[in-house]
């Protein structure tokens, strides 16, 4: 009926999904705490103290680099996989012309969104796509920065394979310079996604999309013509939504400007003079600890989503047992598989 | 007190001269015995280029001349150490801070902020950096190379009036401390020059001091 309603993940893209989030907080609290190690000084103790931080980093990128190396290959073997491929390529035309209708929107120059802009706006299925623009950016995007970082992390991790470039300050700088440009960068989108999806007042706390498989999340199965609305009207928004939201999206801000401060602060880009980072400041170290927050918050939220899954799923095994009707009012599924639930909750 | 120490403490500069060096390891004897460093840990190491090799103006003859000459000097020994850079690589390239230039000159690694990342090692011209524990568990796993090591410059006995061990104990000089002008004027004397390039003189001494020695002209 609406495209809120149907999934959107294959079962083993949740758990690549969930495991990324892991590894890649994993890595930022890691990384940042080495690049802003006066701001976070006491994420440096947290995550392995001095001598132990590098190397949670690198053991959390070679996983990054196992879990990738391991869910890209099964995408492209998996015919199922294969086709849903084809919702994720940019449309250019579409897409282009919905970000440029999403601009006048913004601007008041029109008087409603793309529909390539409208994956979340309660729009009957068959009426728009399932990814707007956005969320083909968010994973096109976090594609190239991810493997941008693999490579320049493996270079930064293995110095020797590029020695004979290693000749100038100003090459050994740029590769971290590099690397901590695109942590920034990456950052961005991590603490955007974030909010997108844990704030949409249709999902707050949390868009349960991306942790129930495609074939546990209840289906609509009636003809969406013979309805007038989504019914997305039907939905009770939390109490709390409003001021989490607000307090949240200052949070995100406050924390991606404190960064980009920071990051520009430390001296110029693409080569910075030095790395010798200065002396900190409390409103810097401030902000920067709130973007640490947010992307806890993140961390809390990827984990509380297995969290549902697990007790969802446990509910409707419940009522199969009993024999009532299933979430979505019809026939208790019969494809519940034992042993699905809390296999990875967190 | 050694006559290449010339002078002690703040702004102090610490300089080979290669003309002196015989290769005897009585600084790497001297560092290791004064600071208990363990075997292969090198706060200081003499390498040795052209081995064996005599230059065109015979054994022994001197180093730097043939070289301004474009020739080849033949066997050069030449203590390395840290040279506490007036332009240090390593303190740019740190990302920690650990590495610090400090206000007397001497340049410090601070142990509790260095995360072993080996940056200095690839910023250093000089090879100044060494990783002892780089062998150790997860260290070695990582490739993370522990906590950085490296000369000191002696500097709690500079600051007590001492010379750095390595100087104090050289039995031919041939490692000079002091201010750059006294370091470039001891050279002049002895008729020795820098050997290290115009790039590496301005890393060391940085771009004013380093004209001091570009004075030199072995031929006059």
């Amino acid at each position: 009926m609406t495209n809120l309603d149907h999934g959107k993940f294959s079962r083993v893209t949740t758990m690549f999904h969930s495991l990324l989030a892991l590894t890649v907080f994993v890595l930022f609290f890691t990384g940042y705490a080495i690049a802003f190690n006066t701001e976070l000084w006491w994420m440096v103790e947290l995550m392995g103290g001095n001598r132990g931080v590098l190397s949670i980093h690198r053991l959390a990128g070679f996983a990054l680099i196992l879990l990738t190396g391991f869910w890209v290959p099964y995408m492209l073997i998996r015919s199922a996989s294969r086709s849903n491929f084809r919702e994720v390529l940019p449309d250019l035309r579409a897409d282009a012309a919905a970000f440029v209708q999403d601009v006048k929107f913004a601007l008041g120059r029109a008087d409603e969104r793309h529909p390539n802009a409208r994956q979340f706006a309660g729009y009957k299925a068959d009426e728009v796509p399932l990814l707007s623009y956005v969320g083909k950016g968010v994973i096109w995007i976090f594609t190239v920065e991810l493997l941008l970082l693999m490579i320049s992390g493996l270079l930064i991790w293995r110095k020797t394979w590029l020695i004979d470039f290693y000749n100038s300050q100003s090459v050994a700088m740029a590769f971290v310079a590099f690397h901590g440009l695109l942590g920034v960068i990456m950052l961005m989108g991590v603490l955007f996604h974030t909010f997108e999806h844990g704030f949409h007042p249709a999902f707050y706390p949390i868009e349960m999309k991306a942790f129930l498989p495609k074939d546990q999340t209840p289906n609509f199965h009636g003809n969406p013509d013979e309805y007038e609305t989504t019914g997305i009207e039907r939905l009770r928004l939390r109490p709390s939504w409003r001021w989490a939201t607000n307090v949240v999206a200052v949070l995100v801000v406050v924390g991606i400007v404190s960064v980009l401060v920071a990051s520009l602060d430390y001296g110029g880009y693409p080569v910075p003079e030095t790395l010798a980072f200065n002396e900190g400041s409390v409103l810097r170290t401030i902000g920067i600890n709130i973007g640490m927050f947010v992307l806890l918050l993140g961390l809390l939220l990827s984990v509380y989503g297995n969290v549902l899954r697990a007790r969802y799923l446990r509910q409707r095994r419940e009522r199969a047992a009993t024999g009532t009707t299933a979430a979505d009012g019809g026939e208790p599924a019969s494809r519940d598989e034992p042993g699905t639930s809390g296999t990875d909750d967190g | 007190m050694s006559q290449g120490v010339m002078s002690t403490g703040e702004g102090m500069r610490i300089f080979p001269d290669v003309e002196a060096c015989i290769d005897c390891g009585g600084c790497v004897v001297a560092c290791k015995r004064t600071w208990d460093r363990e075997i292969q840990n090198q706060r200081i190491d003499i390498t040795t280029m052209a081995e064996g090799i005599a230059g065109p103006q015979g054994e022994n003859a001197a180093k730097v001349d043939p070289l301004i000459a474009g020739e080849n000097p033949g066997e050069t020994s030449l203590p390395m150490q840290c040279y506490h850079c007036e332009n240090a690589p390593c303190v740019s390239v740190c990302p920690t801070n650990a590495l610090q230039k400090e206000e007397d000159g001497f340049v410090t690694v601070q142990d509790d902020l260095c995360v072993g990342c080996q940056y200095c090692l690839s910023g250093c011209p000089f090879g100044a950096p060494q990783f002892p524990d780089s062998n150790d568990g997860s260290a070695q796993l990582f490739g993370t190379g522990g906590i950085m090591d490296k000369c000191t410059g002696c500097r709690p006995r500079q600051e007590a009036g001492k010379g750095p061990a390595c100087a104090e104990e050289c039995a031919t000089d041939a490692i000079l401390v002091g201010s750059a002008g006294e370091i470039s004027d001891e050279l002049e004397k002895r008729g020795s020059g820098s050997f290290f390039n115009d790039q590496a003189m301005e890393i060391i001494f940085g771009e004013e001091d380093a004209q001091l020695f570009q004075d030199y002209n072995p031929d006059q």
